[in-house]
């Protein structure tokens, strides 16, 4: 299940983000020059939230095209954590994305440096996708504030 | 098999079953999480743990409240109070709130001793001061197998329960479960195999602990809490690997093991991973 680059934005609209035990926070900002190009990650992270790549292409709000970038936010262990993310819309329609875990996180840092450059002996991230399986457990340290980040771009876009 | 999807106390949820489940189950899912939800949500205002945060008092939990207090006393024991689900009122303080404010209004505090201020009779919870309750460590699994005994209770044999990566497994041919990389949703850092049982995951936002406390831990294990990054426990009730999953960032595992039956995989920030040896899966190296 993985979410494609080109859907309408509303598609975002079904993740739901209200509830007991999850919490994130989000700033958004039209600020589209800085990209700052860490550890990206792919932004599947929404399909892990159950966000129905089928469900509504057609979209009720119309958006404005444009680039977009917000903050998310998210809990970990240790401590908080922050991601970017920035989407560009044309025709209604997310054409580009792309998402900088910049760990702030001294812990966090180390840690993606250390999978980046694959020291032997320890463990390698496969990817999901070619493995076969049925489920996957876990819950991703970036997912919510990537939801969080588009739900400010929704806002942004929209208004 | 065809699957039930929807979203609950704050994560997307599905349920394979072999035939599509009919409306009546359906409906009785739906009416048990938010029986769950109304008792145990700190977010919800007319929830009756928000009501204990209110004042001090005798409170009258559902009949079935003892299997989640009792998990937590065996946490709370097996961790040196590290996991409690008196964390409410720290998380609050920091931040962490019914608005989500993410604006600490004061230092964090320790919380409160779980096994001090709160006494139980049965489904009863009596207290002097108001408490926050949060049974974040724990509940989604306990819900997760509520949910699983209504598809017993219903002839469903057969079903594989996924709350947002906190698994129910029960299926004639085994499934494979990828180990999701706590920073990248795309990748895995391994794969479990299991046909019966539960794996929970821990490593993310609703993780809970006790203030003070790496310190006590530090010592103990030689690793610091926050040098963990991810935990996974495979165990019979999913109840059992929700909370471990949380309490394996705090306790070793020897420790744990003297109390609870438990397979797990612990990932550190180096990037280094161990598991126990009768761990049902492959972790990439």
């Amino acid at each position: 299940m993985r979410l494609k680059n080109s859907y309408a934005l509303s598609a975002f609209a079904g993740v739901t983000l209200v509830g007991a035990l999850a919490g994130c926070s989000s700033t958004a900002s039209m600020d589209t020059g800085s990209n700052a190009a860490a550890a990206s990650t792919e932004p599947s992270a929404a399909a892990s939230t159950g966000a129905s790549t089928g469900a509504s292409t057609g979209a009720s709000t119309s958006y404005k095209d444009g680039d977009y970038t917000a903050d998310g936010t998210y809990q970990s262990p240790a401590g908080l954590g922050k991601i970017t993310v920035a989407v560009t819309l044309a025709g209604g329609v997310v054409t580009a994305i792309k998402v900088d875990g910049h760990a702030t996180d001294p812990t966090a840092k180390a840690y993606q440096s250390d999978f980046d450059s694959g020291i032997a002996g320890k463990v390698v991230g496969k990817k999901i996708d070619a493995l076969n399986v049925t489920n996957v457990s876990g819950s991703s340290l970036t997912s919510g504030g990537f939801d969080k980040a588009i739900k400010a771009i929704e806002a942004q876009a929209s208004a | 098999m065809p699957e039930l999807r929807f979203a609950a106390i704050g994560t997307s949820w599905s349920i394979e079953t072999p035939d599509i489940l009919d409306a009546a189950l359906v409906t009785r899912v739906e009416g048990r999480i938010e029986e769950f939800d109304r008792t145990w949500s700190r977010f919800r205002s007319d929830s009756l743990v928000s009501t204990v945060a209110e004042s001090g008092g005798s409170y009258d939990f559902p009949a079935d409240a003892p299997q989640l207090f009792d998990l937590y006393d065996e946490l709370f024991r097996a961790t040196d109070g590290a996991v409690t689900p008196l964390v409410g009122r720290g998380l609050e303080t920091l931040g962490y709130d019914r608005e989500y404010s993410l604006t600490p209004t004061g230092p964090a505090a320790p919380a409160d001793d779980w096994s001090a201020e709160v006494s139980r009779r049965g489904s009863r919870l009596i207290t002097d001061a108001p408490v926050l309750i949060d049974v974040g460590a724990a509940g989604k699994g306990y819900l997760v197998d509520l949910v699983g005994e209504l598809l017993t209770d219903a002839g469903v044999r057969e079903f594989v329960i996924d709350a947002s990566g906190d698994l129910l497994v029960s299926v004639a041919s085994p499934r494979r479960i990828a180990l999701e990389h706590p920073f990248d949703p795309s990748l895995a850092i391994g794969v479990v195999t299991m046909s019966r049982g539960s794996i929970c995951a821990s490593g993310s936002n609703r993780r809970v602990w006790g203030s003070g406390l790496h310190h006590i831990l530090d010592g103990r294990t030689g690793e610091p809490t926050r040098d963990i990054v991810a935990t996974w426990a495979i165990a019979d009730a999913a109840l059992v690997a929700d909370g471990l999953a949380t309490a394996l960032f705090f306790a070793d595992p020897a420790v744990l093991a003297e109390t609870f039956e438990f397979e797990y995989v612990r990932l550190f920030a180096s990037g280094r991973a161990e598991s126990s040896p009768a761990f049902p899966g492959e972790l990439f190296r």
